[in-house]
């Protein structure tokens, strides 16, 4: 084991730790925790085997073991990027109906505050 | 009075926003300004002029502004809803002529169109940009209009319950073009003016902003 691997490994440690403890809180579903816990495992294998990111590039048709892992870095970060920026639109749109909810409350009607208050809501 | 409610969605235009109410509640209508959180006097000078104020708390968007004002006159029991843009680009006598086809029945929607119209001083680019979005928009929605982004609308209230406008900021116009024709409204186009004014043209959108526009609008149909 080289240095490099043992700092890996602790690093790792830390989200797969906290993966556990929200799957067992349940604060994340079971099917993510799962995800997110084989997601780590899978990274701590092949940074102790790194000759195995070689095998499956191969299968795959890709030259380097290397490749493969920068490719599917870029996999991982579009997807990660368009997550948030669905989430993102989610949000904007709940803050729209939110502020058009207050906006049709708090109507102000020059005439009605004249003569009575009590026509102000429809 | 009739039945209609004119909605002003309105972002900082304080410096014309009363003379365009004034205009409106002159001639009878019925307005109700949305005021897509303006830091100046947007609010207070429509009230002064005779006009129901809304007031959303963030700026949301023309579109979004829209909405809540179009939610807010059917819930006062409108019977036609016009939209009007705030910045004197539009003429209120246009008004009448907007309402006439929903009136006599040959239409549910009755768009504004500055191109069958007579405006003033319509930019060349802004010509030419204008002109790709009549393309596009006939290509992406098949609504055959000759002027696919003129603020000038009105709906009968039966329409305007069916629209339901998702986009918050400035892709509104094509959304609500794509949204008559998959409810199967009758929609008529009528000529209107369209006033380039110094302020119009200050305030306005850039020719540059169709871009950012058309983005909103593809990834808004996308993700519907």
């Amino acid at each position: 084991m080289t240095s490099f691997q043992w700092i890996a490994f602790v690093v790792l440690a830390v989200p797969f730790v906290l993966t556990v403890t929200l799957t067992v809180r349940r604060t994340i579903a079971p099917r993510v925790g799962l995800a997110w816990g084989l997601l780590w495992i899978a990274a701590a294998v092949l940074i102790a085997r790194p000759e195995l990111t070689a095998v499956l590039a191969r299968a795959l048709g890709i030259g380097r073991g290397t490749d493969l892992v920068f490719y599917f870095a870029i996999l991982a970060m579009v997807f990660g990027f368009f997550s948030v920026y669905v989430r993102l639109r989610r949000i904007e749109s709940d803050l729209t109906k939110l502020v058009r909810e207050l906006a049709l409350r708090s109507a102000a009607e020059p005439e009605d505050q004249r003569i009575t208050r009590s026509e102000r809501k429809p | 009075m009739s039945g209609a409610w004119v909605v002003v969605p309105a972002y900082n235009e304080s410096e014309v926003l009363g003379g365009v109410v004034r205009g409106l509640v002159e001639r009878g209508h019925r307005v109700v300004v949305v005021d897509d959180g303006s830091t100046d006097g947007t609010a207070a000078s429509a009230l002064a002029s005779g006009a129901r104020v809304l007031r959303h708390a963030l700026n949301r968007g023309q579109g979004a502004a829209l909405q809540t004002g179009i939610a807010y006159a059917l819930a006062r029991g409108a019977e036609q809803v016009v939209t009007f843009d705030s910045d004197g680009q539009h003429v209120p006598e246009d008004v009448e002529a907007l309402l006439a086809p929903l009136q006599a029945g040959r239409a549910d929607v009755v768009l504004g169109s500055r191109f069958i119209g007579r405006s003033e001083g319509v930019p060349p680019i802004r010509r030419m940009v204008l002109a790709a979005a009549v393309v596009f928009t006939r290509l992406a929605s098949g609504a055959r209009v000759t002027d696919t982004h003129n603020g000038l609308r009105a709906f009968s209230r039966t329409a305007a319950e069916k629209i339901d406008i998702r986009l918050d900021r400035m892709a509104h116009a094509s959304e609500i073009l794509d949204q008559i024709v998959r409810h199967g409204l009758r929609f008529e186009e009528v000529p209107v003016h369209v006033r380039y004014t110094a302020y119009s043209r200050r305030k306005g959108q850039s020719s540059l902003a169709a871009l950012r526009i058309l983005a909103d609008y593809v990834v808004g149909r996308w993700m519907r």
